[in-house]
């Protein structure tokens, strides 16, 4: 399989990954789409890089947080809101509006935790392994643990309100 | 709803976005192949084009640096062409310190840590490149005059009296302005320095 057929087929296995990260990192659909586009990007300049490590989620959460970080956005100087449009998946015909509005109030809380605590609860919500966050993270095991339950803290103190 | 709720809606979504696969090789090889303009591009393209701007002046200054023919003149001078030659270069080399960061060798810590550091860099050059081009606009209008019109306008000359008033009202309300959003920026990004390397 050449260079080009195997990066096309990962980024289609995981283009909804990508989007979730973006959604994360993003307030406003422009940006988001940039932050799709630069995630590719880098993927496909690191993709060499990538053939001698032994996890490809591993490489593929690496780079495209690390990419999320370092764009520049524009901050917003009031309340942190999440357009609805943002976080409405792409419309199909099972259109749930309640599934959405709780997509959006998480979306919501997340935006609201620190660039180190939005990238850990977005591997667990992934269902990522404490051992694999803290290679993608380089945070001790039980550092990720730690940090973690604080931010499950924080969210129950505010989600679990709602 | 509890946490068991949010996975389970997290989890829900991400079998919904699996049904909903959009890309199609042609898009994802023209994502690599054209880089569409970021944000950072086009900081990086304003800087750029200001530092040419700068550049030009300079040796504009420095071409005609012989017509600045007192002390202070001459001082205002070398202020301007320093200004203008080493502040553009000291911010387009933090920009590419950013651009150059490993994002594939760096763990998300380490990339946060670096990004933040550099981006607390950027914005304390830019905020001494604010205070700075106050001076700069005291010290460029004099010798702008006696190059271009051979008017000495430290003597005889009543522009002053409405110059220094209008730029002190500017320099008050801008700097004021200015620490606050620096402030802002910076203490979000001390705390997860703080964090990070506790």
């Amino acid at each position: 399989m050449g260079k080009e057929e195997s990066f096309t087929r990962i980024i289609k296995e995981n283009e909804g990954v990508i989007f979730k990260i973006t959604t994360v990192y993003t307030q406003d659909g422009q940006d988001q789409k940039d932050l799709y586009q630069e995630i590719v990007y880098q993927l496909w300049k690191s993709f060499d890089s990538f053939r001698n490590e032994s996890k490809i989620s591993t490489w593929m959460y690496r780079v495209a947080l690390n990419t999320a970080i370092s764009q520049f956005k524009k901050r917003k100087k009031h309340s942190i809101t999440t357009s609805i449009d943002q976080v409405v998946l792409r419309q199909t015909e099972n259109y749930n509006p309640d599934f959405e509005n709780k997509l959006k109030i998480i979306y919501e809380h997340i935006h609201q935790l620190n660039i180190l605590e939005k990238g850990l609860i977005l591997l667990l919500l992934e269902g990522k392994k404490y051992e694999e966050i803290a290679k993608i993270t380089g945070l001790s095991e039980t550092n990720v643990g730690t940090r973690i339950s604080r931010i499950k803290q924080k969210l129950k103190s505010r989600i679990l309100k709602k | 709803m509890d946490l068991e709720e949010i996975q389970k809606v997290w989890s829900d979504m991400t079998d919904q976005l699996e049904k909903q696969k959009k890309l199609n090789n042609e898009l994802i090889m023209k994502m690599t192949q054209h880089r569409f303009k970021s944000k950072f591009d086009k900081i990086k393209l304003y800087e750029t084009i200001g530092a040419v701007i700068c550049f030009i002046m300079a040796i504009f200054i420095l071409f005609n640096l012989n017509k600045l023919d007192t002390w202070y003149l001459l001082a205002c001078g070398l202020f301007t062409v320093a200004f203008l030659l080493v502040l553009p270069v000291i911010t387009l080399g933090l920009l590419g310190k950013i651009q150059r960061m490993n994002i594939v060798n760096n763990s998300y810590k380490d990339a946060i840590v670096k990004y933040t550091k550099a981006k607390n860099q950027l914005l304390l050059m830019q905020r001494v490149g604010i205070y700075l081009s106050f001076v700069l606009m005291f010290t460029s209008l004099p010798v702008f005059s006696k190059i271009m019109k051979n008017k000495d306008l430290f003597i005889n000359s009543q522009i002053w009296l409405a110059y220094i008033p209008v730029m002190i009202i500017f320099l008050v309300l801008f700097t004021r302005w200015g620490y606050k959003c620096y402030k802002n920026i910076t203490n979000s990004a001390e705390n997860i320095l703080k964090e990070l390397e506790a």
